[in-house]
């Protein structure tokens, strides 16, 4: 996973046009497990981001409805920020912004849920 | 501090028995609906009868995985079923009553019902086990199961209708 976050913002290999706008049948599978591969990136870092942004608001702690909120426009415009400007995707590969905003949203919202509600009830709730 | 270790490690089993019988089917499933849609988008005008044979075998195949798997999912959803039925009669005579956290927000009106559920008093941020032990669910166990492998792939996913996120788990998904 790591490999795929290069260093210097670009895709590490060239599959941003898929041989002029139509997949090659012979190339079908690589394109599917490069598509699937950066979709797993952008899942694991949005339940890195839920973790580190649930320990910071519990122990900060910052409560109520604006700490979900912020929560939700820090996940979603990190995420957009990596994959547009950094990675320079395009975005209709992958079915669209839509598709990649959703992309492990739930599963990261209820694990920050989760550190956030373990981490202010450990430090501030006797 | 034990009991809150006992939940954890029982959304953690939940996570790992769960769909593990019905993972090389579904890789299967999802191999063959790949295959129906790479052959459906090379057919052309002239390709004729042959491929659009080839396409009826693949989506035959399709079928008759799907139907496999089904089965083999069937058995796992009942272990499922019946390990979580055990776990909440369980859970629930040990945390009834009981705040197991604090929550640092009110919820909303129809969460309370969840959140605040056999909790005495009217201080909504009382969190009970249940709303947790949901989160839990949503969160690490379906973790787990992807850091595992045993996640269903995104075709899958597709297929079943997923929403947000991976798709829900035993009982729900087809």
């Amino acid at each position: 996973m790591w490999s795929i976050m290069h260093a210097s913002g670009s895709w590490p290999w060239s599959p941003a046009k898929p041989l002029g706008g139509k997949a090659d049948v012979s190339d079908w599978n690589s394109l599917r497990d490069q598509e699937d591969e950066f979709l797993d990136v952008i899942y694991w870092f949005r339940q890195i981001i839920a973790v580190i942004l649930g320990i910071i608001w519990g122990v900060v702690p910052l409560k109520g409805f604006v700490g979900i909120a912020v929560f939700c426009l820090i996940n979603a415009g990190v995420l957009y920020l990596y994959f547009s400007s950094f990675q320079q995707i395009d975005e209709e590969e992958y079915g669209g912004t839509w598709e990649l905003t959703k992309e492990g949203f739930m599963t990261s919202f209820a694990l920050f849920l989760v550190v956030w509600i373990i981490f202010y009830t450990a430090i501030h709730y006797d | 501090m034990m009991l809150r270790w006992l939940v954890w490690a029982a959304v953690i089993f939940s996570a790992v028995v769960t769909d593990s019988q019905a993972f090389p089917r579904q890789l299967c499933r999802s191999w063959c609906g790949l295959e129906v849609e790479k052959k459906k988008e090379t057919i052309t005008e002239s390709a004729g009868r042959q491929q659009k044979k080839k396409i009826e075998r693949q989506e035959e195949k399709l079928k008759n995985n799907n139907r496999d798997l089904s089965m083999v999912r069937m058995k796992s959803m009942f272990a499922i079923g019946f390990c979580f039925t055990a776990l909440m009669g369980m859970f629930n005579s040990i945390f009834d009553g009981r705040v197991v956290a604090k929550l640092p927000f009110i919820p909303l009106s129809y969460i309370q019902g969840l959140s605040h559920r056999n909790l005495l008093g009217e201080d909504y941020t009382d969190c009970s086990f249940i709303f947790l032990y949901i989160l839990c669910t949503m969160s690490i166990r379906q973790n787990i199961q992807k850091m595992l492998g045993l996640a269903p792939s995104r075709a899958a996913t597709k297929q079943a209708g997923g929403f947000l996120g991976p798709p829900p788990q035993a009982g729900k998904f087809s």
